[in-house]
């Protein structure tokens, strides 16, 4: 009874299984229909899978059974060993498996001996596997399919078919000497940590690889009798020059593996791929892959920082600072704070030392502001460029009204602040304003120091715009530091100041010398203006004649008026207003610059040169549509990276040569005045400003390929390749 | 209520601090069997312990059951002395799991021999002891250490006749019972996944 009862349990679970079976369908397909002796044709046993059902990977994984072929052959037909397709992590976590959800095509190649008669050759094999939804039903099938043996080779309608499949196999990496596995330390018991990467030597070019940063990464690990590599990963790192997991070895006999196997995986948005990996475990990291843990994404190309380059860096920024001094544009100020020391140095010492800390302090806040700027741009993804600010138009207008009105002030038009006033009113009436003054003076020399980058001072900064936050802070306030020194080392010393010749006449004289540089300033900032205005600035002169007048009317008959003197000034502030409202706002609208009509057509720099054309959304749609790749190169006139990229790796003959190969279609799109549209599109690339170059395939529904920062032939070549395909 | 807050927060940590790892202690665990009775693993010093991860839907499993082999193993462990413990920790939401009336049914009908049914579909004996797979098997030797942990065989196939397979438990037992050390200490455990609740 008791027999029978087992009996028939079984019978009945069998035929359970049959049923259940039906989950999964099977079938054989051919990659011919008619091959030659001697050739290898590609097959593929299909599982289909219902809804929900899984079929297992060669390692299954803590769970499941790697789905089994055995091949029943004619004579003359080998079968090769399964490629297995890269297959999903399965969940759930603590069980975790290898597999595949709705369909898998396990490839064989099977060769064909060249003696073989032609005709119809059977081709028969048993599959099982086991499939799991809630429950585990194991399931076989046999399949069969007839490959015919002729002299013309002929391929099948599923051809295209396998040929996608077999894409989906793991490959060997050509830089397979990258991957490396070490120990993280000793064991634990039974099990030990171990971390597997795929590292490139730092010699080598890094950034070339890095412009398609991973979403993700993960080992999927064979199977292997006397350890298992467990289903969890843990990230490190995600470039693709420097991949980390860290993953747990559980023991089950012998030593701890010498060598592990398996398939790196990395993926990015829907794209995945996966390649065989035969890793040497070694006690300790690869000499050349360094002892910082990755994660915080810092660029692989940044200078590594001693405590020694710091050191020299931050020396350059105060030696650069120091120098800013002399530079042309600031010297003017410098008039305006040696007047005033001179006016000062009659006063106690106390006060004179207060107003050169007080400038100290106008200049460090003022850096202090620009290495926020920085920061921030910086952190938005933008290369933030030293004179940046100099591309906004508003900017520059405010700038070269205010450098105009230094100098009137300097030729004794009117006054204000510390010189005018310490000239005028002698003696210790100045007390506050001096204290106003002297701090303005100080973000005054700081705004107009930007656009002279002193020697040293580039060095500098080049350097400490690729740094991080606290970093550039340190730098810029070193600058500061050294731009402030001289004066607070002045006011902190007054001895220094009998070196200065006696107040007096001369000083009139001198303040109105200084006063041609800073007219030279205003000049200059008026042609940059011009670039953003085009022939409407002349509205912008005349403002400025206007802004003169109207100075001259409130230092003339105002400030030095004796009766009514409130008519003056209210006639002074009409005119301005007045001026403003028609000049700069009716007729230049210096706030939505509106860039004159932008030629159409090539904007070619040389005869031989690349076509470009102007950018907009459209442009790429439609050569996109046309089935051409594009290149775009977003760049501005200030930003030097981006020229610099272009000389040496995109308006060269080999990129040229290439671009008209593939028939590629060129387009630049110009982010000197910020034109909206582009900063839209920078947005969507996740960048703040300039450089972008971005390289959309052929193919019009691949993602398109964002280049990095700092550009080399080389790169630009690969992605045009990449673009090819 | 205080008093019962920190037990808990103890026996978490306990759980928690616990790694089943063979040659150490097996961790300690209080459960209720099938029949509402309590089985503390600690009760049974001094016998050896079978532990075995249970899902007769399992085609593993099954395997074992519906050839009758598995049975055979318990009826042998019994008469040797030692506690066999079925583990089933599929969660109520799976069509595999059992309430206590439909597993003392297929306890019966199945003629299964364990000492105890522990019902563990909350899978807190399943994590304590990191049981992948149905089955998964655990030794546990008379003072208490984890001496097996691993696969039923050498057989990770659902189809195959089990008496023919190298049978790791048996083995393990044996050489316990002998006085010597286990031959095969760990093993991959092989099978169906744990139903564990998501």
């Amino acid at each position: 009874m008791r027999r029978i009862g087992i009996i028939l349990s079984g019978w009945l679970c069998l035929l359970a299984f049959t049923a259940g079976a039906a989950h999964t369908q099977v079938r054989l397909i051919l990659s011919a229909d008619t091959a030659r002796p001697g050739d290898t044709v590609l097959v593929g046993v299909d599982l289909k899978m219902e809804p929900g059902w899984h079929t297992y990977w060669k390692n299954p994984g803590d769970a499941g059974i790697a789905t089994k072929i055995e091949w029943q052959l004619p004579p003359g037909v080998i079968a090769g060993k399964i490629l297995w397709p890269l297959p999903e992590k399965l969940p759930p976590v603590e069980v975790t498996t290898y597999g595949y959800n709705d369909e898998v095509i396990l490839l064989v190649s099977l060769t064909l001996a060249t003696n073989l008669p032609a005709g119809p050759l059977d081709l028969k094999a048993g599959v099982s596997w086991l499939e799991c939804k809630e429950q585990c039903v194991p399931g076989s099938g046999s399949v069969e399919a007839t490959l015919n043996v002729g002299a013309e080779p002929k391929p099948s309608a599923d051809a295209a078919l396998l040929e996608s499949w077999n894409k989906q196999v793991p490959f060997t990496m050509a830089d397979s000497a990258a991957d490396h596995a070490w120990w993280e330390g000793p064991a634990g018991g039974d099990t030990r940590t171990v971390v597997i990467g795929h590292l490139l030597p730092k010699t080598t070019n890094v950034i070339k690889f890095d412009y398609i940063k991973y979403d993700s990464a993960d080992f999927f690990p064979a199977a292997n009798d006397h350890f298992e590599i467990q289903g969890t990963t843990k990230i490190i790192s995600l470039f693709p020059s420097d991949i980390r997991l860290r993953k747990v070895v559980k023991k089950f006999d012998g030593d701890w593996p010498r060598e592990i196997t398996g398939v790196m995986v990395w993926q990015r948005g829907n794209w995945r791929a996966g390649n065989e990996a035969r890793l040497t475990v070694t006690d300790q990291a690869p000499a050349d892959a360094g002892a910082v843990e990755m994660n915080l994404a810092p660029k692989p190309s940044a200078s590594r920082l001693s405590p020694q380059l710091l050191w020299q860096m931050l020396l350059y920024a105060f030696i650069g600072g120091l120098i800013l001094n002399i530079m042309p544009c600031v010297l003017p100020v410098i008039a305006l704070k040696i007047l005033g020391f001179v006016g000062e140095s009659r006063n106690d010492p106390d006060r004179v030392r207060r107003l050169g800390l007080v400038y100290a302090l106008g200049v460090l806040v003022s850096f202090l502001a620009l290495a926020e700027i920085v920061i921030d741009v910086k952190a938005a993804g933008q290369k933030a460029g030293w004179g940046m600010q100099f591309g906004s138009p508003i900017f520059v207008v405010c700038l070269t009204t205010l450098v105009t009105l230094v100098a009137l002030n300097l030729f004794g038009v009117f006054e204000v602040g510390l010189g005018g006033r310490a000239l005028n009113v002698a003696g210790g009436l100045a007390s506050r304003p001096g204290a106003a003054g002297a701090f303005f003076n100080g973000v005054l020399a700081t705004a107009l120091a930007t656009p002279c980058t002193a020697p040293f001072l580039s060095i500098a900064l080049g350097f400490a715009f690729a740094q991080s936050a606290s970093i550039i802070i340190m730098l810029f306030l070193a600058v500061g530091f050294g731009l402030a020194a001289p004066y607070v080392v002045l006011s902190w010393n007054p001895i220094w100041l009998r070196f200065l010749p006696k107040p007096g006449a001369w000083m009139e004289k001198f303040k109105i010398a200084m006063g041609f540089p800073m007219l030279a300033t205003a000049l200059w900032l008026f042609n940059l203006a011009a670039g953003s205005y085009g022939r409407q600035v002349l509205w912008f002169g005349l403002f400025l004649v206007m802004v003169a007048f109207a100075a001259w009317i409130y230092g003339e008959f105002f400030q030095r008026g004796r009766r009514l003197r409130f008519i003056p000034l209210i006639i002074a502030l009409l005119l301005l207003a007045g001026s403003y409202r028609f000049m700069l706002e009716n007729q230049l609208h210096w706030r939505e610059p509106v860039s004159e009509t932008e030629p159409a057509g090539s904007l070619r720099e040389s005869a031989n040169g690349i076509d470009w054309q102007r950018w907009s959304l459209e442009a790429v749609a439609s050569a996109r549509s046309e089935g051409r790749p594009v290149i775009v190169d977003f760049t501005a006139d200030w930003c030097l990276t981006c020229q610099v990229n272009k000389k040496t790796s995109i308006e060269i003959p080999s990129v040229r040569a290439k671009l008209k190969a593939m028939n590629a279609v060129a387009l630049i799109g110009d982010y000197t005045r910020f034109p909206t549209n582009i900063t839209e599109e920078l947005n969507r690339f996740n960048r703040a400003g300039v450089p972008l170059v971005v390289v959309y395939p052929k193919k019009a529904d691949a993602d398109p390929l964002v280049l990095p920062e700092i550009l080399t032939p080389g790169i630009v070549l690969e992605a045009l390749d990449l673009a090819e395909h | 209520m205080k008093k019962m807050f920190l037990l808990t927060a103890v026996v978490a940590l306990a759980l928690a601090v616990q790694a089943v790892e063979v040659g150490k202690p097996a961790p300690d665990f209080t459960a209720t069997d099938i029949n509402g009775k309590t089985v503390k693993l600690s009760d049974y010093k001094g016998r050896i312990v079978v532990l075995e991860s249970y899902n007769s839907d399992c085609p593993f499993c099954n395997n074992q059951y519906r050839t009758g082999a598995m049975q055979e193993l318990e009826g042998q462990m019994a008469a040797k002395g030692v506690v066999w413990l079925i583990v089933n920790s599929v969660n109520p939401n799976n069509a595999s799991h059992r309430t206590p009336d439909q597993a003392k049914k297929e306890m019966a009908d199945k003629k299964i021999v364990a000492t105890a049914w522990i019902d563990d579909s909350s899978g807190a004996v399943g994590h304590l002891y990191d049981m992948k797979t149905t089955p998964h098997m655990f030794v546990v030797s008379k003072d208490g250490t984890l001496v097996y942990d691993g696969a039923i065989d050498n057989q990770p196939d659902p189809q195959h006749d089990p008496r023919t397979a190298h049978n790791y438990v048996s083995e393990a037992v044996d050489a316990l019972l002998a006085g010597k050390p286990v031959p095969v200490a760990q093993t991959k455990p092989y099978g169906c996944g744990v139903k564990y609740a998501n």
